[in-house]
């Protein structure tokens, strides 16, 4: 509170135990403890307080003082805790939680924290409670406030506090405070004990906050962490951009900016947007996603190709009217730079791999990011489910593990084409096949119409029952068989039944 | 006196520099395009005649045990074959080229069962697919060219005239991958192989009993490089 007064004398260059006022509109609004102890208030006017005091130092506000002197302040605090919040100058709020762990205590804490504003020439007193407005009436009295007691702590004060800190309410606080004192509530207990309805009805929604601060009700508190970096980098092109040679210098520089802001941050791009805006106002992105950090080369590579991609489409349709003014890339995805390491055997160093990763990302360029699927083992008991494909670049992530047992898996070999279609199993009198409760057909069968041919069959094995995903109801409706047939014309199919149909699933050729 | 030793120096062992200049050149030149893959075992084929100055695997492209009648003279690296037929042999060739350690992307084939492959003892890690490639696969194709050793290109039923296929044939040639189409045809190509299922074989004969083991293919080669030969 005598913030402004501190701030005043160091800047006249007086001790801290001169008596110094500070005034607005011809009030003291702030003084020091010397001139409070010779009998100076808040609200006096200015003559009133230079009569009880005579050696009275007497300054206009200026909160640009303020904040200039409190910044030595801050330096310090966050020297031994970092990312404090400052409310107004002369009040910080920081999480309490991690530096009473780090010092053991709260009180070690708020100890090492009064020496540290010490030694950088300030006097303070520190208070600790579970809300944040709690904690700044705590500090008021230099108190910590237990867990939990934070509406006991706030019960015994005066009606009149609650408006005594601005930073912490609205404009109307002070009639409020007034109000409530002329209809005889005496202390912030009293007003805790109003009903909330009652408050909310007839006083307003700064009453409401404030009944919510008086029964120490959670409220938003200092975040503690670190605000995200933006991690991009803009060039506006002069002349604008239409050919390719133009668009891979451009990518070179910029690429160079965005990893310098990448390196000062310590982290590493794996998915990378790249924004163009053309001459007429077109917006173009594009993301990249990458398995690996991208490399400088390989971000200017990445927004060459794109611009080779956006420029030279080959449809007249899908390319920009008009030149590229204006080039921006963001790092979407960071990750830090402790997982940049590369391998020193093997690895990423293989040539080859790298050469065949280019050519793909390059495709990937052309086509876009979801064209370029690489195939993985997975785990299942079709042929279909038994290869998972991921774009080109995602961590290739089976979708069931392939090194589980899998009952029921079809042995070797597995059909070269894989289908979906559906088709007719019959028997010999032409009705249609179903797979029976117990896993058999309802009769043989001895004729299969797929796409409007009818074909009969020499040699056919199954059916083999899956009795798999009996929970989901989308694909429990009736069972699941499989079953493997071989046309007189010598074609040999893989036939699925499922949700009472048949459909074609592999052909073995 | 010392500028007339240093020019004297040179004279005396200038055919010895030249021949050492040659040598250098040699094993530059011996280098160039074999970068690429210096680790590939061929099996068949391991080491080089003395007439050759590459080693096989450099120069040749591992072959599936299926074409290894037909093509007795294996598969030279940036050719293009055009395969027709049984889907078993573009992915058999998939599958020896990748476990041999090169790169393979198969575009423009949704419906393709990589487990197959994967039992024909393919390497997925080194298996990339392109399921759509728009409106121009071919381009596709060369783009990929650049850092792979086998594409499979399916046209589609399209066919691709001489004068686009002669420039990817170059630089086909000049990457050193082998390009395959399938589905189509490819003017001017070196090699024609195509297969043909004759037969498969089941477990138990009578139906109703077994399971299929084993797909009998019949694979018959042609083209400019290759007389006709035929195999069961």
């Amino acid at each position: 509170m005598d913030w402004p007064a501190v701030g005043a004398a160091a800047a006249a260059g007086l001790p801290a135990t001169a008596p110094v006022a500070v005034t607005l509109a011809n009030r003291v609004i702030a003084c020091s403890s010397a001139a409070r102890s010779a009998g100076v208030r808040r609200g006096l006017r200015r003559r009133e307080a230079a009569a009880r005091c005579p050696q009275l130092h007497v300054v206009t506000a200026d909160s640009d003082r303020d904040a200039r002197f409190f910044e030595g302040v801050i330096a310090a605090v966050d020297d031994l805790v970092p990312r404090a919040e400052v409310l107004r100058p002369g009040l910080l709020v920081l999480p309490v939680r991690g530096a009473a762990r780090f010092f053991g205590s709260e009180q070690q804490a708020a100890e090492r924290l009064t020496d540290a504003v010490a030694a950088a020439g300030a006097e303070c007193q520190v208070g600790i409670a579970d809300q944040l407005s709690t904690a700044v009436f705590a500090a008021r009295a230099g108190r910590v406030v237990e867990p939990g007691e934070d509406a006991r702590f706030l019960a015994a004060l005066s009606i009149r506090q609650l408006a005594t800190e601005p930073s912490l309410s609205g404009s109307g606080r002070d009639d409020l405070a007034d109000l409530l004192w002329r209809m005889g509530i005496r202390t912030i207990g009293q007003f805790a004990a109003l009903p909330r309805t009652d408050v909310a009805s007839r006083f307003g929604a700064d009453a409401v906050s404030a009944h919510r601060f008086a029964r120490g009700e959670p409220e938003r508190g200092p975040s503690g962490h670190e605000p995200p970096v933006e991690l991009d980098a803009v060039l506006h092109c002069d002349p604008p951009i239409d050919r390719v040679d133009a668009a891979a210098f451009a990518g070179r520089s910029l690429a160079s900016t965005l990893h310098q802001t990448l390196m000062a941050a310590g982290v590493g791009c794996t998915r990378l947007a790249v924004h163009a805006v053309t001459a007429n106002g077109e917006e173009l992105t594009r993301v990249w996603r990458c398995a690996e950090p991208l490399t400088e080369d390989a971000t200017a590579d990445r927004v060459r190709w794109q611009l080779d991609g956006w420029l030279n489409t080959r449809t007249v349709a899908d390319r920009p009217t008009t030149p590229v003014t204006l080039l921006r890339l963001q790092a979407v995805e960071v990750v830090s730079a402790g997982a940049l390491q590369l391998p020193l055997w093997g690895g990423l160093g293989e040539e080859d791999r790298m050469r065949a990763r280019r050519a793909l990302v390059r495709v990937q360029g052309l086509l876009g990011p979801e064209a370029v699927q690489v195939p993985v083992l997975s785990g299942g008991r079709g042929p279909a489910e038994r290869i998972t494909l991921t774009p080109l670049g995602d961590e290739p992530l089976p979708r069931a593990d392939p090194c589980l047992p899998w009952p029921g898996q079809l042995p070797e070999p597995s059909p070269t084409v894989l289908l979906d279609d559906p088709v007719e199993l019959l028997d010999a009198q032409g009705n249609s096949i179903r797979v029976t409760s117990r896993g058999l057909f309802s009769a043989d069968p001895a004729r299969l119409t797929s796409r409007g041919r009818d074909e009969r069959l020499r040699w056919w094995a199954g059916p083999w029952p899956v009795d798999e995903r009996w929970w989901d109801p989308d694909r429990s409706a009736g069972r699941t068989a499989r079953a493997q047939v071989l046309l007189e014309s010598e074609r040999a199919m893989l036939l699925c039944y499922r949700q009472r149909r048949w459909y074609l699933e592999g052909i073995y050729e | 006196m010392t500028a007339i030793l240093a020019s004297d120096q040179p004279h005396h062992n200038r055919a010895e520099q030249l021949k050492q200049l040659r040598r250098q050149m040699a094993a530059v030149s011996g280098k160039v395009g074999s970068g690429r893959l210096s680790h590939i075992q061929s099996h068949a084929h391991s080491h080089p005649g003395p007439d050759d100055l590459l080693p096989d695997s450099e120069t040749k492209l591992p072959i599936p045990q299926l074409l290894a009648d037909v093509l007795p003279d294996a598969l030279p690296r940036g050719t293009v074959a055009v395969l027709s037929g049984a889907r078993s042999l573009p992915l058999s060739m998939v599958a020896a080229v990748t476990a041999a350690g090169g790169n393979a992307a198969i575009v423009g084939q949704p419906d393709i069962g990589l487990l197959a492959a994967v039992e024909m003892g393919a390497d997925l890690s080194r298996l990339a697919v392109i399921p759509d490639p728009g409106s121009d696969p071919v381009e596709v194709a060369a783009v990929l060219m650049d850092g792979m050793d086998l594409v499979v290109l399916a046209l589609g039923g399209r066919s691709v005239p001489l004068t686009r296929a002669r420039a990817v044939v170059a630089r086909a040639h000049h990457k050193g991958c082998t390009l395959l189409v399938t589905d189509g045809d490819w003017q001017g190509a070196a090699i024609r192989l195509k297969a043909r299922v004759c037969g498969y074989e089941t477990t138990a004969g009578t139906p109703g009993f077994g399971r299929i083991s084993k797909v009998r293919l019949d694979v018959c080669a042609g083209g400019r490089a290759i007389g006709r030969v035929r195999t069961g």
